[in-house]
């Protein structure tokens, strides 16, 4: 059983959560406190190693289908998992086998890939009538469509899980209770009822979908599955909408890290000059000794930032996030300037002056013109940048691009670029891109290279968090 | 202390702390792995009245330190009382003593201001030490504190290291108003208290205001249950839903409508964005 807690403590770790020797040793401990039965060893593991509740859906996860596949092979007591992801009570009174008639008829009447209307309507009764039996059956109906599975399903599970849900009419249904909803005047605690239930259906079929590949490739499909859920590495176009608000999440939190880092450094740089005046009046409460001496504040000279970021189609994402980072910690630049541009640049300074990042980036993105063809050019932007810009940019400044430098086989235009960086400190440059693309196709980093002081690759949190680092 | 997790939760709910098994394993697992309990969860679900709790049920004697922006050493520790050495010294110098002999003097425990982590380790009964809100507290304060919690025991140059006399439970509530280190987090065992179940805060409406009727309770509880679930500034805690329950019986009021709703929703809301929210869709949240 040791070597059962180490193996899943190592996928722990590959799905990107941080594990220390002293926390296996301690749950090693627990577990001989608690034994293995029922919940309290799921507890157990639980409260010891998941220091972050952000990780705590991914121990879930990968305790269900580690423990339990294990359990079902009758080698390990049931854990809370078990009873957590049965079907819950159904709360319709009528019998199932109405319902698992009509699941089995929508089967038949070749509900395949991009089916008809059928499963939809299947769909929406069962969501109206709280129906989890039949929610159930849709699940295994939805996974059932796709037919036998192959590795490959396994590695693009997103996708895997989106043909699914296409089988039993996902979205038609989706749609059209959205449509009811404001033609029936549908109260929010109801729809909040049907959202819960479209969600439970999902995590079903993704469940049922994880434990048939656990099933056909064991701990290998663990393993994948872990993998693919380590936000860390997940390349930021690749991210879906939950994974995006998650990445936000914790974009704060590496920018807290940020600003008390840079607290801990002020308060060192005061040692060197005594400041007489304090330190006479502080001697005053000692009877005129100076028992405490104190020192005068040095003052940590903050450097200006501006910041140019691309906003066309995937590199969206990354600059959003960059701009939160930046924003969060304003507090450590003497000021932040922003511009955004696809194939025009805007400045959108001012919509940060609101508290609420997530309000003033929605402000920005609707209000900064920013696009005019809707392709990406780099050439011209740099070109206004040069002319409309520079004068608020000092050789104090920084200034960060953010881009995939796609140029659409425009013009380059570098001498504009060159012109910038002669009058600013220094020009980083992040592309989101992995490096083996650059310069291939029509990204030209090559060109723009050489007027920067650093190029970096930045396309997942793990290298965004290297770096800033790097750079602060 | 306990032998058995059932016995953790019989004794938290002879305290009329109702709590379910999860919380009793993580307190039974903290006494037996002698660590110290990290405590989180949003305001006002219970995280300082667990660990009165836990005193209470232990027989243990409660010390508690309030974490702010600021809390150093001297506040959080100990502290030499200079005024006294000073005039100790004053006192030593008319007298004549010789500077070894002062020393002895004045580095005495006489002269020593216990602050409640020290309290905590030298106590002889036991201890359950609370430190609430560390989060509050800064990085400084953190990186101190993980020196006391891994070994028990804290050293004081001129007086040597000092090692509990008994471990003290400790818990350390966080609103997750910052994140702190790692390391810090990874000395502990994670309780996540959340906003209880349907049936668990109306056991707890009941336990409280008992005087209220079954079905207004629910009522009460549902509408809670609802509105927690959007976005707001401060959410309704379980004090607010019981200080409400309260407040609608000494009204006199049999069922919840929007009109009694929307008139007394500043007891349950505290933010007036938050009311301004809620308060146009009142009747869309009423239970059905």
């Amino acid at each position: 059983m040791e070597a059962k807690i180490l193996e899943f403590c190592r996928l722990l770790r590959r799905g990107g959560v941080n594990i220390s020797f002293t926390q296996i040793a301690d749950v090693l401990r627990a577990v001989s406190e608690v034994g293995f039965c029922q919940d309290d060893f799921y507890i157990a593991l639980c409260s010891i190693l998941i220091a972050d509740r952000a990780d705590k859906p991914l121990f879930d996860r990968l305790f269900r289908l580690f423990f339990l596949s294990l359990h079902r092979q009758g080698r390990v007591p049931s854990g809370r998992g078990a009873e957590e992801h049965e079907p819950g009570p159904a709360e319709s009174a009528e019998p199932v086998s109405v319902h698992a008639e009509l699941a089995q008829q929508a089967d038949g009447s070749g509900m395949g890939r991009g089916a008809g209307a059928s499963p939809a309507i299947l769909l929406i009764k069962a969501i109206r009538e709280r129906n989890r039996l039949l929610l159930e059956r849709l699940a295994q109906v939805a996974v059932k469509s796709l037919g036998p599975l192959a590795r490959t399903d396994l590695q693009h599970m997103d996708n895997t899980v989106v043909q699914a849900k296409v089988a039993i009419g996902w979205y038609e249904a989706v749609n059209r209770l959205e449509r009811a909803k404001g033609l029936e005047n549908i109260s929010e605690t109801v729809y909040a009822g049907w959202t819960v239930n479209l969600g439970w259906l999902e995590h079903r079929i993704e469940q049922l979908l994880e434990d048939l590949f656990v099933s056909m490739f064991g701990n290998e499909a663990i393993e994948e599955i872990a993998g693919a859920a380590n936000l860390k590495e997940k390349e930021f176009y690749r991210l879906d909408n939950l994974e995006v608000d998650e990445i936000r999440r914790r974009i704060t939190k590496l920018a807290r890290k940020l600003a008390s880092k840079y607290a801990r450094r002020y308060k060192r740089a005061k040692r060197g000059e005594i400041d007489l005046r304090r330190t006479v009046r502080q001697a005053l409460l000692t009877g005129g000794t100076p028992v405490r001496l104190r020192y005068r504040q040095k003052k940590i000279s903050k450097p200006e930032l501006a910041i140019l970021c691309d906003v066309s189609g995937s590199v969206a994402v990354f600059s959003e996030f960059m701009l939160q980072l930046v924003y969060t910690i304003q507090n450590r630049f003497r000021w932040v300037r922003s511009f955004l541009f696809v194939d025009v640049v805007d400045e959108a300074t001012p919509y940060f002056k609101n508290e609420d990042i997530e309000a003033a980036l929605g402000d920005a993105f609707a209000k900064t013109y920013f696009s005019y063809s809707g392709f990406s050019d780099y050439g011209r932007v740099f070109t206004l940048f040069a002319n409309n810009y520079l004068a608020g940019l000092s050789s104090r400044s920084t200034l960060i691009i953010l881009g995939d430098a796609r140029n659409n086989w425009r013009l380059a235009e570098k001498d504009y670029l060159q012109k910038v960086s002669e009058n600013v400190r220094r020009i980083i440059w992040f592309n989101p891109q992995p490096r083996d693309n650059w310069d291939k196709e029509d990204s030209i980093m090559g060109v723009y290279a050489p007027y920067c002081r650093q190029v970096f690759e930045c396309r997942n949190l793990r290298q965004l968090e290297e770096v800033i680092e790097a750079i602060l | 202390m306990f032998s058995s997790i059932a016995e953790v939760q019989q004794k938290l709910s002879e305290q009329n702390y109702l709590t379910d098994r999860n919380v009793a394993t993580i307190i039974f697992l903290a006494l037996k792995l002698q660590k110290p309990i990290l405590v989180e969860g949003p305001a006002g679900v219970g995280k300082t009245e667990l660990a009165k709790v836990i005193a209470r049920a232990t027989g243990s004697r409660l010390i508690r330190l309030q974490c702010y922006e600021g809390l150093d050493e001297a506040k959080a520790l100990y502290e030499w009382n200079y005024q006294k050495q000073l005039l100790r010294l004053h006192i030593d110098q008319v007298q004549n003593k010789s500077w070894d002999e002062a020393r002895q003097d004045i580095f005495s425990s006489e002269f020593l201001l216990s602050r409640p982590l020290l309290e905590a380790l030298l106590a002889d009964e036991s201890i359950v030490l609370l430190i609430d809100e560390v989060d509050k507290s800064d990085e400084e304060f953190e990186s101190f504190l993980l020196e006391i919690l891994s070994d028990y025991q804290v050293t004081i140059p001129e007086l040597g290291t000092v090692r509990a006399n008994r471990i003290p439970i400790v818990i350390l509530t966080s609103n997750s108003f910052r994140e702190f280190g790692d390391a810090l987090k990874r000395r502990c065992i994670h309780l996540y208290l959340d906003y209880p179940s349907f049936e668990r805060e109306l056991e707890i409406i009941y336990l409280k205001v008992p005087e209220i009727q079954q079905s207004l309770g629910r009522q009460i509880v549902r509408f809670v249950q609802t509105i927690r679930k959007q976005k707001l500034k401060k959410a309704p805690s379980i004090a607010e839903t019981i200080d409400w329950a309260g407040a609608l019986l000494n009204l006199g009021v049999g069922f919840i409508d929007e009109e009694i709703i929307r008139s007394t929703l500043s007891i349950l809301l505290k933010y007036q964005s938050d009311i301004e929210k809620i308060s146009p869709k009142v009747s869309s949240y009423l239970p059905e």
